[in-house]
Formats: structure tokens, C-alpha cells, sequence
């Protein structure tokens, strides 16, 4: 992994915040809400035309080779403008558990199309009850002739529907496992979610005796890995989208006027503007440290992503839900876009684990520390 | 840029290695503190952002951050004080250039002094303070009453916010003075506190003299130079300075986990949630701030630095909060023979320094939405009428 400069980095994240707005407004992300996909072919061809969907893949296989603090940076983006799509799923999730396999031919083989945008690809990790930790695996997976058959059910699957590749973690004889299973295949039935926040679209999808292909090297440890990665890209998407949802609530304090003045002159806003300021800088300094301390390995790396991870996702929910109450009727209606915030808030602070199970990893880590 | 950071770092060390005694606490050629201070400064470490010409070496940010680190590593004394010395900080933005010469040298080696702001009438409104100086001939001469004085027991020199113009409006009529605070005209009368202290005190000024030379800035731009004295001050409060009972639990920072486990309550998985809580803020504070000083060094300038106040206010009153929880029954009991539920108990009452001293929570929250955010200044009756006039004078 290679440490992009600063300034590459600041360049890269610049650009991606210009094609976001002009290619991910707000009204393109409401027109493509209301898809039934849920997701934007061009405009996914645009991001991986930047580059961003080959971030995390390595060198040797037609990617950049850049970390989660570059990952991290641009999802700050991202989650300012509420980008929809398959991001998360692709580019950080499943590249993470392909990327520190073993299996040099799956890498061979689905990494570089990973990297170009190519092949969509998305991971199946937790059952009907939404865990995201091992105990969470629900479907099972048996060797059959050569390959193997998987059973069970995996939900909250995160852009399955418009996935090309499913890795599926399956319990076998031998633990945990990952597979690689072909949406199309006889036995593997997908069945889209209704979702409240219209931007993520997560699938159920029950397996039958549907074929996989194990993929060398990967244990309970890489995908805790690989989802340690997703959770650092998913608290930058956090700490952008508070910061934006904040910017806008602040200049329409400035702007909308009761009682002969502007409403940003009554105290009660400003004291909550002012609490919400410590929330959003908050959240921007703990992604950014979890994503250091993940990037190097650091001693402190567990303290500092789970704190990222509930932190992030308290604040985002707490912004989120504050902007709508600072911006009166006006953010009750649906044209405003501040109750896309919140569907996103509150779905963030669900998806890969809740902020009582961080915190309590927190103090758990801390007290290994201690 | 890291380069020079290196080089400067390595410089530091190996002076301290020569100069310091990490074993004793003292610099190896003995000597009192104040030996060891002008030691300091004349290797320019006191004050490392500031000019060859003024006690310092003309370093960047991040190369004073790693001399003020060098030198809390070995828990030696006297660096970066362009960062935390109050006194120095006013005079080298504002003083005259006699003044800089004769008093900054002082307050580096260490002379002390207390904040004579507050007054019974002017609080949070500190721009409305009654205490008078009129100038009379070399001297100012000044009466009134300042209250809440920290330290003014021991300190050497009062900062003095004082009226010299009363047909000014109320930010506009005000001086600042370094009044030296052993001298007739001052009494000082010790305030118990709810933490069972006195540190601070009612000061009554009666005649009291100060030098004209001792005036730190312009007649009438008291205010501005009040500003970066608050500055200064909040910034110490928001790295959370003074939580700790004195003489008391050994370090400043107490683990809630070490209490936790102390009191068999680290299974429990309600406070362990509120244990993390309350950690998380603190390291949230504690990123916000290395966050800052990056972007500082950077250049740009980082609307983070006014929050460390408000935040830290919420991490003292919530630390206490769950220690008594993990306490329990054990926090109604007090003094030396109940050492942790003291230091608690300490720790409680004492929270609310960093939440009403320095300014509000209340006044932080309106300086960080007006000044970091832009939103619209609180009115302010008095604002622009001639002080003699306000309701503060009138009654
Ligand atoms: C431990 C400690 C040490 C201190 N040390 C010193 C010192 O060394 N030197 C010194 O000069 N002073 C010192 N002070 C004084 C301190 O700065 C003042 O107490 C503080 O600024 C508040 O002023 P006040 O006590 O007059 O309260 P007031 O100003 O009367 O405030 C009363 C209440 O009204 C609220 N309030 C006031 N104005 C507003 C507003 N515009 N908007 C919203 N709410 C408002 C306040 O938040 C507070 O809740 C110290 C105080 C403490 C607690």
C-alpha cells in the first residue's frame, strides 16, 4: 500500500467533488432514488473514469494502491453529496476482503475489473438478524465434488441487486470462509428490500444448494479486516455528510427571517448551532484518525476505529435530526433535502454494527490498553 | 518542512540531555527555577515562535510544537510560553517596545500574575467594568472592585481591565495596565469556594497607582488587547488544565476504567457504555486539537481551537458524573480518609471552573456561532451609547 502526497490526494478529492456536483446533485440523487435499481450506470462510469473505484486496489492489479485515509477522504465527499450506489459495497468491501486474500488467481481474475468499474461486486456477511460478527453468518457452505454448496440466508446485502459478483461468507467444518458465487447461478434467489433511506438498496438472498468457488485465505480475521476498512470509509461518509447537512441549515439561519430578523439571531439556534459544531469537527478529526491508525497499523488502530465508528454515526444521526427541528416546517416536507440526511443517518448507524456494540469495543480495547 | 522539524527536535534533546536531570527534576548546574528559566530563555525555547531579536529563534508551528513536546517528555519546565504565558502573549502583541524590554523577560522567569477583569457589575459583560484609572501625570491612578481573582494572594502584577473613558461607549473606554499588586492601595479578601478552596479573591483597588509605561496597548484599546488575553486563557482551559484536587490522586487524568475496576463495576454493561462515552469525548477533544495545530501549521486557519472550552466543560462535568456512579453510596463520603470519593467529590464541584470561568458555556456558545459561523451578534442594549449613560452606570 502507498501513501498518495498530500497534495495528489487534495487534487484527487477536488475532482471528485466537482463530478459529484455536477453529476450527483440533489435532483440527480432523487431522480435516481426513484429508480428501481437505485443506482446511476453513467455516472458510476464517470467515477471509475477518476479512478476512485481502483483507490484501494493494488498496484499489480490495475489499481492505484492507495489506503483508507485516501479512501476515507473521498467518502468525506461522497457522503456530502449522498452519493447512491454500489461504492461501499465495491470499492471498499468487497476489494478489501479480495485484496488481502491469498488467491492470486480470484485477484488475477476480478480485481482489475473491480478496479475499472467493470464488475460490480458485493458481499453477503450477516443473516436475518444484521449482526456483521461471526456469530451474525447464517448461511453455510459444504464441499460438493470440487466445489462447494452453499445454504442458508444472508441479508442487508448491501448493492446486490445490481451486483455482478457475489462474495458470500459462509460458515464451513473448517470456520468462516468466503465464496464467490454468480448472482445468475441455479439455487440463489435475490430478492430486493424495501429500504427508508432510497439511496442504499440492500437485498435478501436465500441459498439453495447454489455453487461457489472458495476463495484462498480468507478467515474470521480478514473479514473483520476487510470490514474494519468499510467502517472507516463509511464514518468519512458520516463526517461529510454532517458537515454538509450542518452548512446548509447554517446559511439558511442567516437567511430566513421571523420576528423582524434573522432566526440565526435567536440564541436558542446559535447554542444549538454552536453544540453541533463540536459534533461535525468531531466526527471529521475521528475518521480521519481511524483512518491513520488503520492505514499504519497502529497500536491504537481498535480504539480509534470504533471510536470513529460510533462517534461518526452519533453525530451524523444527531445533526441530522437537529437540522431538521432548526429548519422548522420547511424540512418537513419532502422536497427539502433534509430528511435525506436523516434516512442516511439512521441507516449508517445500523449498517456493519451499532453504536453500543462499538462502544462497547471501545472500552475494551481500552482496557487492553490500560 | 519535516526536515527542519527533525533537526530542531534533535537539537532540543540533546540540549536537555546536556542541561536537564529527568531523575531529579532539575537542571544539572542546580540552581533555583528561576536559574533554570533564564537558561531557557536565553537558548531561545521560552518563546521559539517569537524573533532572535525577542527571547526566541523565529521557528514555524510545527517546529515549537516539537520543542514544547521535547520538553514535556522529560517533564522539564519554561517552553513554548509564546503559547500559554498570558502576560508575555499581551505585551509582545501590544506593548510598547520599553515594555516589551522590561517586562516580558519577568513573566518568563516565571514572576505571577492574577486577572483582574470580573466585577460584581460586569460578568459575562465584562465590557461593562466600573473600575476607574485616571491618568495623572506619569501614573494612572485606579479604584473599584474586581472579584472572582485567582491567585491574587500570590500573584506579583494584576492585568488590569479598567475605565479611562467614561463618554466612550462601553467597549471603547477601556485600558489595559500590568499593576504591580503589592502596594497600598490593593486589598485582598480570600472567597471560599465550593470546592472547599480559596483561590480566589474579591481585590478592592482604593487609589491604587500604575505606571502610564505600564499600560499595555492604546488608551481606549483595552478591549482589543483583552481579546487575546481570553484567547490565550481559553485555550489553556480547552487542553483541560486544573482538573485536579490538589495533593490529591496522582495523575491529572484519572482512567474511569482504573475506578471501574476499583470499585468491581467494569462488568457492568450500562456504565460501560457511559464509560466510553465519556472517554470518547475526552479523545475526541484531544484529536480535534492535534487536528488544529496540523492545520495551523498548514497555514489555514482552524475554527477548532474555539471549541476545546465548550467541549472540555462537557468532559469534566461528564467524567465526574460517571465516577460517582461507579462510586455509588461510597460518593457521599469526603475528605482524607475517603481519598477517591475527596478527589470526586473535587472533581464535581470543580467542573464548574472550566464551564463558567474564562467566559460561559453559554458566552462560548455565542462566540463560536457568531465568530466561527457568521450568524447575527446578540444585541446588546448599551452597545453604542456613551458609557456614563448605560443602565449599568444609570441603574
Ligand atoms: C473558578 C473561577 C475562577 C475565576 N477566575 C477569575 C479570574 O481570575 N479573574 C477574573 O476576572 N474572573 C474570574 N472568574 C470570573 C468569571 O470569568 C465569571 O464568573 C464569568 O465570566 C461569568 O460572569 P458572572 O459570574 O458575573 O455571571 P453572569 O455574567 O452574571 O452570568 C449569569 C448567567 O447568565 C448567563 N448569561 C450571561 N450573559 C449571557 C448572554 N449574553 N447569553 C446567554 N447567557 C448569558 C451566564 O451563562 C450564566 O449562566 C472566575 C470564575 C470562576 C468560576
Amino acid at each position: 500500500m502507498t501513501m498518495i502526497e498530500a497534495e495528489e490526494l487534495g487534487a484527487i478529492r477536488a475532482g471528485f467533488a466537482r463530478l459529484l456536483s455536477e453529476k450527483c446533485s440533489e435532483a440527480e440523487v432523487r431522480r435516481v432514488m426513484a429508480t428501481e435499481s437505485g443506482h446511476d450506470p453513467s455516472l458510476w462510469k464517470a467515477i471509475a473514469e477518476m479512478g476512485i473505484t481502483a483507490l484501494l486496489v493494488p498496484e499489480e492489479h490495475g489499481g492505484i494502491g492507495a489506503g483508507p485515509v485516501e479512501m476515507e477522504s473521498v467518502m468525506e465527499e461522497a457522503g456530502a453529496a449522498l452519493l447512491a450506489g454500489p461504492l461501499i459495497s465495491s470499492a471498499v468491501l468487497a476489494t478489501g476482503l479480495l485484496s488481502a486474500s491469498s488467491d492470486a488467481d480470484v485477484k488475477e481474475r476480478i480485481l482489475p475489473a473491480i478496479a475499472s468499474g467493470e464488475t460490480i461486486a458485493s458481499v453477503a456477511l450477516t443473516g436475518d438478524e444484521g449482526l456483521w460478527t461471526p456469530e451474525g453468518v447464517e448461511v453455510t457452505a459444504a464441499r460438493q465434488g470440487n466445489g462447494w454448496s452453499l445454504n442458508g440466508i444472508a441479508s442487508f446485502v448491501l448493492s446486490a441487486n445490481v451486483a455482478d459478483l457475489l462474495l458470500v461468507v459462509a460458515r464451513t467444518s473448517e470456520g468462516v470462509g468466503c465464496f464467490e458465487v454468480a448472482p445468475g447461478v441455479k439455487g440463489v434467489q435475490l430478492q430486493p428490500l424495501e429500504t427508508w433511506d432510497r439511496t442504499l438498496r440492500f437485498s435478501r438472498i436465500a441459498f439453495n444448494g447454489a455453487e461457489g468457488r472458495a476463495i484462498g485465505g480468507i478467515d474470521e480475521q480478514v473479514v473483520e479486516h476487510a470490514l474494519d476498512l468499510a467502517r472507516v470509509a463509511l464514518a468519512g461518509e458520516q463526517a461529510g455528510a454532517s458537515r454538509r447537512i450542518f452548512d446548509i441549515t447554517i446559511d439558511y439561519l442567516k437567511t430566513r427571517v421571523q420576528f423582524g430578523r434573522p432566526i440565526g439571531g435567536f440564541q436558542a439556534l446559535k447554542h444549538m448551532a454552536a453544540d453541533l459544531l463540536i459534533e461535525v469537527e468531531s466526527a471529521t478529526s475521528a475518521a480521519r484518525a481511524a483512518a491513520q491508525a488503520l492505514a499504519s497499523n497502529a497500536p491504537d488502530k481498535d480504539v480509534l476505529i470504533n471510536l470513529a465508528a460510533f462517534a461518526c454515526a452519533d453525530a451524523f444521526g444527531q445533526v441530522a435530526a437537529t437540522a431538521i427541528q432548526m429548519h422548522g416546517g420547511i424540512a418537513f416536507t419532502w422536497e427539502h433535502p433534509a430528511h435525506l440526511y436523516l434516512r442516511r443517518a439512521r441507516a449508517d448507524a445500523q449498517l456493519f454494527g451499532q453504536s453500543d456494540m462499538y462502544r462497547e469495543r471501545y472500552v475494551a480495547a481500552m482496557e487492553k490498553a490500560a | 518542512m519535516t526536515d527542519s522539524v527533525d533537526e530542531i527536535r534533535k537539537e532540543v534533546r540533546d540540549w536537555l540531555a546536556e542541561h536537564w536531570d529527568a531523575e531529579t527534576g532539575k537542571g544539572r548546574s542546580a540552581g533555583s527555577v528561576r536559574d533554570w528559566l533564564d537558561h531557557v530563555i536565553a537558548a531561545g525555547w521560552a518563546a521559539p515562535s517569537w524573533p532572535a531579536a525577542y527571547w526566541g529563534r523565529g521557528l514555524g508551528k510545527e517546529e515549537t510544537s516539537a520543542v514544547i513536546n521535547e520538553f514535556r517528555k522529560v517533564g522539564a519546565p519554561g517552553a513554548g510560553q509564546d503559547r500559554g504565558n498570558i502576560p508575555a502573549n499581551s505585551i509582545m502583541q501590544f506593548g510598547s517596545e520599553a515594555l516589551k524590554r522590561r517586562m516580558i523577560p519577568e513573566f518568563l522567569r516565571g514572576a505571577q500574575v492574577c486577572l483582574l477583569y470580573s466585577e460584581p457589575g460586569a460578568g459575562s459583560d465584562l465590557a461593562a467594568v466600573q473600575t476607574r484609572a485616571d491618568r495623572k501625570g506619569d501614573v494612572y491612578v485606579v479604584t473599584g472592585q474586581k472579584v472572582w481573582t485567582s491567585g491574587a494572594h500570590k500573584a506579583d502584577y494584576g492585568l488590569l481591565l479598567a475605565r479611562t473613558d467614561w463618554d466612550a461607549p462601553k467597549h471603547d473606554g477601556l485600558s489595559f495596565f500590568i499593576i504591580p499588586i503589592r502596594q497600598a492601595g490593593i486589598e485582598i479578601r480570600p472567597i471560599n469556594q465550593i470546592t472547599g478552596d480559596s483561590h480566589f479573591n474579591e481585590v478592592f483597588l482604593d487609589n491604587a497607582e500604575v505606571a502610564a509605561d505600564n499600560r499595555v496597548g492604546e488608551e481606549g484599546q483595552g478591549w482589543k488587547v483583552m481579546q487575546t488575553a481570553l484567547a490565550v486563557e481559553r485555550l489553556i482551559m480547552g487542553e483541560g488544565a486544573g482538573e485536579r484536587r490538589q495533593g490529591s490522586m496522582k495523575d491529572n487524568v484519572v482512567s474511569l476504567i482504573d475506578i471501574a475496576r476499583e470499585t468491581r463495576k467494569i462488568g457492568d454493561p450500562v456504565l460501560r457504555q457511559e464509560i466510553a462515552q465519556a472517554m470518547a469525548y475526552r479523545q475526541l477533544n484531544a484529536l480535534n486539537i492535534i487536528r488544529s495545530k496540523q492545520e495551523m501549521a498548514q497555514g489555514s486557519s482552524s475554527p477548532i481551537m474555539s471549541l476545546g472550552k465548550l467541549a472540555m466543560s462537557r468532559i469534566l462535568h461528564g467524567d465526574a458524573a460517571v465516577m460517582t456512579k461507579l462510586l455509588g453510596a461510597a460518593s457521599m463520603l469526603d475528605a482524607d480518609a475517603n481519598p477517591r470519593a475527596a478527589d470526586v467529590n473535587y472533581r464535581t464541584a470543580n467542573a464548574f471552573m472550566t464551564s463558567i470561568g474564562g467566559g460561559t458555556d453559554q458566552i462560548q456558545r455565542n462566540i463560536i456561532s457568531e465568530r466561527v459561523l457568521g450568524l447575527p451578534r446578540e444585541t446588546e442594549a448599551d452597545r453604542t451609547i456613551p458609557f456614563r449613560e448605560s443602565r449599568a452606570v444609570k441603574g
